[in-house]
């Protein structure tokens, strides 16, 4: 056990060397095979994950440039721990309903080498190769969309890779001076994630560092007014990209927050807390207009994506444990919900060759399961109870209600609009008359898709009656973090607002 | 006891998963059969929990938990009072009927299995709404049955008013719910728990203004639900579903919960009487707003739903004032004679093949005279004649009004009291009675199936008998609920219901006398007063106008202009200055020699100005 972290990370892009060497008719075989293993590895991960410890488990050390206080340092935590196994199973259940045919070895190498990046994003512990992860994530991605694309590919893979690259320039200034303010107080250089939380940051430095590190987190996000290359990317994407891009990628943004914003400068997140939360309101609400006006079922679900990280940053900034917990699971559901979305939609696509909505209409009586499935997918994606998108929602919004209860009931609109968009898509494209000849005929879903479709309607069902184990494992993790700021915060401003964020009573 | 608690609450759920099992399938009888036998089951373990509750007070369980995160943790915990215990019975009374009846209307439905699953999966979110310990537990319900809603209006989803209807309605429903989730935050933030025995203990001691706050965020949500004014559109749109529906959904059970939120708050809303008093204003304005667009709509159903929507104006006065058991008992009675009214309209419409323009039915009675006796005592009842169930709920909320001194809210529902008769009787008289209008369309009406009519009777004694329970009914709630007294002296009481029995007789003798003399005169209809009554005040107009072109038109704005032509621009502009300056800057590697040595000597001029210049502190 001591190493799985290191398999876990490392297992794919092994699998993908090999995987250069099998011949393309059994590669899917060995991708879905790969990626099952490499899923089966995170579960017994979380099997042996001491759900009672709330620091990092399955540490591996190991000093690689000791001069430089770089090293090579893998762990994971409550709030890692679980986005872990989304990476791992969506990766599994994108590869499960992949159909395309076209150079497909290249393909599913890039998805593998893809998962090791992901992977790495969020159990590494040293910062250097944090950013060699984060960065590397690109290059597949950048792959996937620009070769198997539609029409704009290259447009849309370009844009999504320089505008994301160059938000993450400014990062790497940032992680330096940290390392240098690092060795300014100890004399000794490291970028151990760690080391770095045991570090008081003057007031205005912090200031600094936060805007650093924000503007990589919010184009990943994608925060207002960053995100426009989000709906080229899904627009252009194949159906697996968009799955991946939607439940994971984005989520390295937001995790970036919780991860580094939070606790490594406390009263910056509080100093800029509503700036922040301003902001997230206006992707919730504006994302749902502009979703609501699309004609592309693929652009609607895009734009949703960026109404519900608004919600999911609010959570993050809610300074509480409810909040924050809240929002990590937000990430999670948000992951299988819209990733299931996506491919619900490829699924369509690839049986039509069109995304619009106009070209639909009746679905719901030529493919009942398609629609059941949707259907379903829907309601957790506007925050029905007992689906798992109500847990994380219900508790962002619960959570940031302590800090402010006008921004919450306007970001709680999101509620509403999301209902709007989602609906009028429903309805248009599943009910109504049949009243297009190529609809009258289309197949119902096939095993292959059942076979993908089915465990995330298991999952959306069971973690929205049962989310407990996962609950409270993050929640865990994300208490002592916030015991961390508290205590490291230099302002007595922040400390009052992080002890009050997370007590309840009073008036407020 | 428990083991009753859990097969009420988990026979319609299995009920609704074994059906849905089929649901793809042509229709096969024994769904319904099962369905209606397991909320049969559902029923009768209600009904042993209500003498269990009577012999030995509450049931509280907790089952598991659910959330937890922070302070917070909220469990799957059922309670099985004297409120909700009464909710059970008659939600499962009224959906027992209604999935028997339910076998015999949806006999034709090519999704005859489907439907079967939904209605059984509305009665688990139903009963979760009423028996959770919680307020999560119940917006769990609260969602659950809006759901279950937006999935039975738009049944028929081929027909485009179905499928709008049903999204207006969930959407309309959404607005509520985020005020009601404010107030659940609010409540959550203040004491630390969702669950009503903690916040019932320690609201009293919370300031004012805050237990203020919470009481209006509650009744927003109830306002969506219960669909009061100016939420209340959606009701109306959502006949578009299949009868049974309107009749469970959409009359006795789920526009009902609003009330029941109130109900079950009233240790919150005790304290603070001028919202109570807001409540019950709106609710006697729904009560008269609603029975003046029923007086003139010729639509079989509409009409009903918007004497739903009046009577639940009659609830709300109730229970805005403080006489929760009140509210309550015509909550119960209202359940049963407008569901019969319902299903009985449901007879009518198969006999008139979907008709549902009371102006072509009329002389129905002749083809049809169970169905006719059975509406008709549904309609006395709501009009609140002695001795049938409403003449004893309605007429205490008149008295409640009185009692409290508002007797501006007390001539409303006066007013709407005489409406209320008119209306009901001028829907009886056009579709039973008179011309035979249907026989220009060449229809031949015939009665429902014997057992039709048979699962209607129990719900025609009840709403003539139900009353009488009134004494056994307030002893028994009133363990739980507040009690409440009405001290008006004897002499002004007999007159009291002496006028408003007054009243709902001459409503009805007014509309016998004018429907047997052929109704009114044509020339009425171009009046303004009612055309603005008959396109329901100009209030759907006005949404359709004010809210959704513009908010469709400001969407499109941002998507078009906003999104695409500034953000994006702005992003492709910056590219494409890189891109531009290094498509210009590229001349100057044209490889000729002068040129490289000029830009040579102008770099070590730049240079030697920098280094001159430039000095470190350090």
């Amino acid at each position: 056990m001591e190493h799985i972290l290191s398999l876990l990370v490392f297992f794919p892009a092994m699998a993908a060397l090999l995987g250069f060497m099998v011949n393309k008719e059994s590669i899917r075989a060995y991708a879905i095979g790969v990626s099952a293993i490499e899923f089966f590895l995170s579960i017994i991960l979380w099997i042996g994950f001491d759900a009672s410890n709330a620091g990092y488990q399955f540490v591996e050390y190991f000093a690689l440039i000791p001069s430089y206080g770089m090293s090579y340092y893998l762990g994971v935590d409550g709030i890692s721990l679980f986005l872990v196994i989304l990476t791992t199973f969506t990766t599994m259940i994108a590869l499960i309903a992949l159909n395309i045919e076209k150079d497909i070895k290249n393909l599913i190498l890039s998805v593998l080498f893809l998962e090791m990046a992901m992977v790495g994003v969020f159990v590494i512990l040293d910062i250097i190769w944090f950013y060699a992860f984060w960065e590397l994530s690109l290059v597949p991605m950048l792959y996937i969309i620009g070769a198997w694309g539609s029409t704009r590919r290259v447009y849309a893979a370009i844009k999504f890779f320089l505008y994301t690259f160059a938000g993450s320039i400014l990062m790497l200034v940032g992680i330096l001076y940290m390392a240098h303010l690092y060795y300014q107080a100890t004399g000794v250089w490291s970028f151990a994630l760690p080391d770095w939380y045991m570090m008081q940051i003057p007031f205005t430095t912090q200031l600094w560092l936060f805007g650093a590190f924000f503007l990589a987190f919010a184009v990943k996000v994608p925060m207002f007014p960053f995100h426009t290359w989000l709906p080229y990317a899904h627009g252009q994407a194949p159906t697996i990209g968009s799955i991946i891009l939607a439940a994971v990628l984005l989520k390295m943004g937001s995790y970036g927050f919780v991860r580094f914003s939070l606790p490594l400068f406390p009263d910056a997140s509080v100093y800029f807390l509503m700036p922040v939360a301003i902001v997230a309101i206006i992707m919730v609400i504006y994302a749902a207009m502009v979703a609501y006006a699309q004609e592309d079922m693929k652009q609607v679900i895009a734009y949703s994506s960026i109404s519900h990280m608004g919600i999911v940053v609010l959570g993050t900034f809610a300074m509480n444990a409810e909040g924050i917990t809240g929002s990590i699971f937000l990430m999670l559901s948000h992951g299988i919900v819209s990733g299931a979305l996506f491919m619900l939609v490829g699924m369509i696509y690839d049986r039509r060759h069109t995304k619009l909505m106009k070209d639909f209409g009746g679905l719901a009586s030529v493919m009942p399961g398609f629609a059941t499935i949707y259907g379903i997918m829907l309601m957790a994606s506007v925050g029905l109870p007992l689906t798992i998108g109500f847990v994380g929602e219900f508790l962002s919004l619960a959570g940031f209600y302590r800090i402010s209860w006008v921004m919450t009931m306007l970001a709680g609109t999101g509620i509403i609009l999301g209902a709007v968009y989602m609906l009028v898509l429903y309805k248009r494209s599943f009910f109504g008359a049949v009243v297009h000849e190529e609809n009258k005929t289309l197949k119902d879903l096939n095993a292959k898709e059942l076979t993908a479709l089915i465990p995330l309607v298991a999952l959306v069902v069971i973690l929205g009656i049962y989310p407990k184990p996962v609950l409270s494992t993050i929640d865990m993790s994300v208490q002592k973090m916030l015991v961390l700021m508290e205590q490291k915060a230099v302002e007595q401003s922040t400390k009052d607002l992080i002890i009050n964020a997370n007590t309840v009573g009073g008036t407020k | 006891m428990e083991k009753y608690l859990y097969i009420a609450l988990f026979a319609p759920l299995a009920s609704s998963l074994f059906v849905a099992l089929f649901a793809a399938r042509p229709k096969m009888l024994f769904t319904g059969i099962v369905a209606s036998l397991l909320i049969g089951v559902s029923m009768i373990a209600s009904f042993i929990l209500l003498i269990d509750v009577n012999n030995y007070g509450p049931l509280h369980v907790t089952m598991m938990d659910w959330i937890s995160a922070g302070n917070l943790s909220i469990p799957f915990g059922f309670v099985v009072d004297e409120v909700s215990v009464i909710m059970m019975v008659t939600v499962t009374l009224v959906s027992t009927i209604v999935h028997i009846y339910s076998i015999g209307y949806m006999d034709h439905d090519k999704s005859f299995n489907r439907f079967f699953s939904y209605l059984s999966a509305f009665v688990f979110s139903m009963m979760i709404l009423v028996m959770s310990d919680n307020f999560v537990g119940l917006f769990i319900g609260w969602e659950g049955v809006g759901l279950c809603s937006w999935l039975l209006i738009g049944f028929w989803y081929h027909k485009h008013s179905a499928s709008w209807a049903a999204n207006e309605a969930f959407i309309m429903n959404r607005i509520a719910d985020l005020g009601m989730l404010m107030g659940l935050f609010l409540i959550y933030w203040q004491l630390g728990s969702f669950q009503y025995d903690v916040v019932f203990a320690n609201v009293k001691h919370l300031d004012p203004a805050i237990i203020t706050t919470i009481g209006i965020f509650l009744f927003i949500g109830a306002m969506g639900k219960s669909a009061q004014f100016p939420l209340h559109t959606w009701l109306a749109d959502a006949m578009e579903g299949p009868t049974p529906v309107s009749a469970l959904i959409h009359a006795a059970t789920m526009v009902t919960a609003g009330v029941y939120l109130v109900i079950r708050c009233g240790e919150l809303y005790t304290l603070i009487p001028h919202v109570g008093f807001a409540i019950a204003s709106l609710g006697a304005f729904v009560a008269l707003f609603a029975a003046s667009m029923a007086l003139v709509n010729n639509d079989l159903k509409r009409i009903i739903a918007y004497s739903t929507l009046s009577q639940l104006g009659y609830m709300f006065v109730a229970a805005g004032l403080g006489a929760y058991w009140i509210a309550l008992f015509h909550l119960m009675t209202h359940a049963f004679f407008k569901s019969l009214l319902f299903l009985g309209a449901g007879n009518v419409m198969h006999a008139m093949h979907d008709e549902l323009n009371i102006k072509k039915m009329g002389g129905l009675y002749g083809s049809m005279k169970a169905t006719a006796i059975l509406m008709s005592i549904a309609s006395v009842a709501l009009a609140g004649i002695y001795p049938f169930a409403g003449f004893f709920s309605k007429d205490k909320i008149l008295e409640v009004a009185f009692n409290e001194g508002a007797y501006f809210l007390w001539f409303a529902l006066f007013i709407g009291a005489g409406l209320t008769a008119f209306y009901s009787f001028r829907l009886v008289m056009l579709v039973f009675f008179g011309e035979k209008e249907y026989k220009k369309q060449g229809l031949h009406p015939h009665e429902a199936q014997n057992f039709v009519i048979y699962a209607l009777v129990p719900l025609g004694l009840l709403a003539i008998v139900a009353g009488f329970f009134e004494h056994a009914f307030h002893g028994f709630v009133t363990k739980l609920l507040r009690n409440y007294e009405i001290h008006i002296d004897h002499g002004v009481e007999a007159i009291l219901i002496a006028a408003t029995l007054g009243i709902a007789i001459s409503g009805i003798a007014f509309a016998i006398y004018m429907y047997k003399r052929g109704g009114f005169p044509k020339s009425l209809e171009e009046r303004a007063c009612y055309k603005i009554l008959s396109n329901q005040y100009f209030i759907p107009y006005a949404y359709e106008r004010f809210i959704m072109k513009p908010f469709t038109a400001l969407s499109h704005f941002f998507w078009v202009s906003i999104d695409t032509k500034i953000i994006d621009a702005t992003v492709d502009l910056i590219a494409r200055v890189f891109y531009k300056s290094g498509e210009k800057a590229r001349k100057m590697q044209s490889g000729n020699l002068s040129d490289m040595l000029r830009w040579m000597v102008m770099g070590i001029v730049v240079l030697l100005i920098f280094a001159i210049l430039y000095r470190p502190t350090v």
